[in-house]
């Protein structure tokens, strides 16, 4: 698996830059980070500071313009588009800031769209599964437009959950949401994590971040700051921790 | 020529057919769409209708009329030919004395043609007056011909009898009239044996013929016949142009009487090598031929009209489904990020535009349908045929132009960029 530190994610010097007529915006000038399995990441900084153009790259939805993304020891930039499709929907789970679902479509059949496009088997027990956990299956039958801002921000996270994927990417997932609705949102990351599952988060919001156990903060499309809560290490450190003690 | 894209888009119907089928997702989720913009999808689809409905009710017309000419020439077997006198065009005619046909040339060929079986003059007028008591009857088309008629052209009296030779030999008058004389003459089948006057003179009513129905606006009941020497006696003017009928001794004989009668006339008519003939040989065979051709000929002028509607329908649809790709350009975005690619997107519009056009050409096909059906009720017309091909065809070519209409708008929303997609208000 490549050279890497056995990070999930690695970012080395990555650039971004869009031309816009004549003009040149550098939004991403050089990022370089890690992420490992099972981190719980809020990533911060002013708006215009290149976040969603980071989360896009890291979801594949976007390629690079400089500098290296190996997602898995892997060099993501040299993939076809059908192999970056294919990354989406096996590896990468998406919330966004305003859902995204379908409309005139059941929360169910939302949720089974990445199985479908990966053509995986028990799409419906899949997606229940998935509803389960953010604990929507009696709202399976609904449609977006019967559903509240939270319950519908529930299905999405259903749906990046249902093809059980590496990470979970949100941008700014409650952004839309009062703070309670929020709240209810951030309890599931909470309990996801709990579970294994590596999660990076867009926020403008210090209580949200608060709640991550670390916060990389962006400015000018630069790394400002990265800070690990130390109160609670990753569970792969924690793991280490044991083995050493144990020695 | 016109029918090579057919075929090929028969072939490639299957082909899209199974290849929906086997992402039936594609299917439904077309169905959502149509059925959320039913106003729209219907107004999109109104040119493929119209389309479709004129394929089913102009095949089914042009099928009907075909059936029933080719039935009406089956009837009369394709041994059988009309000669007649010609005048040729202005410019071959040097040279050519006036233009006849009569007895005497029928005669001869008669005697000197073996290779038919049958022969009758056939003196025609369109403008007979028959009077039965104080009825009266005119503009009656009346035949002067011989018994041989009835076998030439299969039509028998089924009341009374025919005129035999001995009736043609002495110039009788005697008259077997068409079944729609009855009406007009206010009478019915006891008129056999009672006199009528043709023309102002005294003819015996010996028979009717069988009832044969109308041939277009052509109603074949009004006739009356009577031997083709009693006609020439009432009307002398056109002892020196009358055609005959002709029946070949079999099929393989048709071209040898042809040969035979050809040769007969030309020589009594003292033509030269270089003149053309001053006559002309229908044969059956030939029409059967020529109407074959015909026949084609309006299939390629339908499928050419018909592939000019699609192109209009066609267009809508394209004009429709590029509308529709830039509205749902986020759910593009949206569907791409959960692993899409771009040929699923590129399918999936696809399957929308091909659904959307077969559902057009259903509705068309219903359309057609009822008009062939409304059609059928009128009176006079012949009975509809709409073949299960033309629908077929006319399902495949709506579909295909689905599949030719909407790779555009497909192709369109398949690169389109994620993130521009998602950014995409
Ligand atoms: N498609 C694009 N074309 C041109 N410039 C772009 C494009 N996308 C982003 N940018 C620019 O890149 C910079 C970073 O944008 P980005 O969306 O990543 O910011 P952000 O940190 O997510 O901001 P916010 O908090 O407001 O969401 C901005 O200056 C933005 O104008
Ligand atoms: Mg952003």
């Amino acid at each position: 698996m490549g050279d890497t530190n056995g990070a999930l994610i690695e970012l080395i010097g990555l650039e971004k830059t869009y031309r816009v007529g004549t003009e040149i915006v550098r939004a991403l000038r050089g990022v370089t980070v890690s992420i490992h399995e099972n981190e719980y990441v809020a990533i911060m900084g002013p708006s215009g500071s290149g976040k969603s153009t980071l989360m896009n790259i890291v979801g594949c939805l976007d390629i690079p313009t400089g500098g290296t993304f190996n997602l898995r020891g892997k060099d993501v930039s040299k993939l076809s588009q059908s192999r970056l499709a294919r990354i989406r929907g096996r590896q990468i789970g998406f919330v966004f800031q305003s859902f995204e679902l379908l409309p005139r479509t059941t929360a169910l059949k939302n949720v089974q769209l990445p199985l479908l496009y990966a053509q995986v088997s028990h799409q419906r027990k899949r997606a229940l599964a998935a509803l389960e956990r953010v604990s929507l299956s009696d709202r399976a039958k609904h449609r977006p437009n019967q559903l509240s801002g939270g319950q519908k921000q529930r299905v999405a996270i259903a749906r990046a959950l249902a093809q059980e994927p590496d990470i979970i990417l949100a941008d700014e997932p409650t952004g839309n949401l009062d703070s309670e609705t929020g709240e209810e949102i951030m309890t599931i990351f909470d309990s996801l994590h709990a579970d294994g599952q590596t999660i990076i988060i867009v926020t403008h919001e210090e209580s949200i971040a608060a709640r991550c156990r670390r916060v990389i903060r962006l400015k000018d499309g630069l790394i400002e700051s990265d800070e690990r809560r130390g109160d609670s290490l990753p569970q792969a450190e924690v793991s280490r921790a044991v083995s050493l003690a144990a020695s | 020529m016109m029918l090579r894209p057919i075929r090929w888009l028969l072939r490639l119907f299957p082909w899209m057919i199974s290849v929906i089928l086997r992402n039936g997702q594609n299917v439904i989720t077309a169905f959502v769409q149509i059925w959320a913009n039913k106003g729209r999808s219907i107004l999109t689809t109104l040119g493929i209708i119209i389309a479709v409905t004129s394929i089913i009710a102009v095949v089914s017309f042009v099928q009907g009329f075909g059936n029933f000419i080719t039935d009406m020439v089956r009837g009369y077997g394709t041994q059988f030919m009309v000669v007649r006198p010609y005048t040729p065009p202005e410019r071959y005619r040097a040279g050519l004395g006036r233009v006849t046909l009569d007895l005497s040339d029928i005669e001869a060929v008669r005697v000197e043609c073996d290779a038919l079986s049958r022969l009758t003059p056939f003196v025609y007028t369109g403008e007979a007056e028959v009077v039965y008591g104080s009825e009266k009857a005119e503009g009656v088309p009346m035949r002067g011909v011989t018994e041989d008629y009835q076998t030439i052209r299969n039509f028998y009296v089924d009341a009374g009898r025919f005129f035999g030779p001995v009736d043609v030999e002495t110039a009788a008058h005697v008259v077997v009239l068409g079944r729609t004389l009855l009406k007009s003459l206010q009478c019915d089948e006891s008129i056999i044996g009672e006199y009528v006057y043709i023309g102002g003179a005294r003819f015996r009513v010996i028979g009717l013929l069988q009832r044969k129905g109308s041939f277009g606006p052509e109603d074949q009941d009004e006739t009356i016949m009577v031997p083709y020497t009693t006609a020439i006696k009432l009307y002398p003017d056109l002892r020196k142009s009358i055609p005959f009928l002709v029946e070949a001794d079999g099929e393989g004989n048709i071209d040898k009487a042809y040969g035979q009668i050809t040769r007969v006339l030309r020589r009594r008519h003292s033509l030269q090598a270089g003149q053309p003939d001053d006559f002309r040989i229908d044969r059956q065979d030939q029409m059967v031929r020529q109407f074959e051709r015909v026949k084609t000929v309006a299939s390629s002028i339908l499928a050419g009209i018909v592939s000019i509607s699609l192109v209009v329908g066609g267009v809508g649809i394209m004009n429709i489904m590029l509308v529709s790709v830039t509205e749902r350009t986020r759910e593009i975005g949206l569907r791409k990020s959960v692993g899409g690619r771009r040929r699923d997107i590129l399918l999936q519009f696809l399957t929308e535009a091909v659904v959307l056009c077969t559902i057009g050409g259903l509705i068309g096909v219903g359309f057609g349908f009822a008009i062939s059906y409304l059609a059928s009720l009128h009176p006079n017309m012949v009975e509809l045929d709409t073949p299960w091909w033309s629908v077929a065809l006319a399902l495949a070519f709506s579909a295909g132009a689905g599949v030719i209409f909407g790779i555009i708008p497909a192709f369109k929303a398949a690169v389109i960029h994620p993130i521009d997609a998602m950014r995409h208000e």
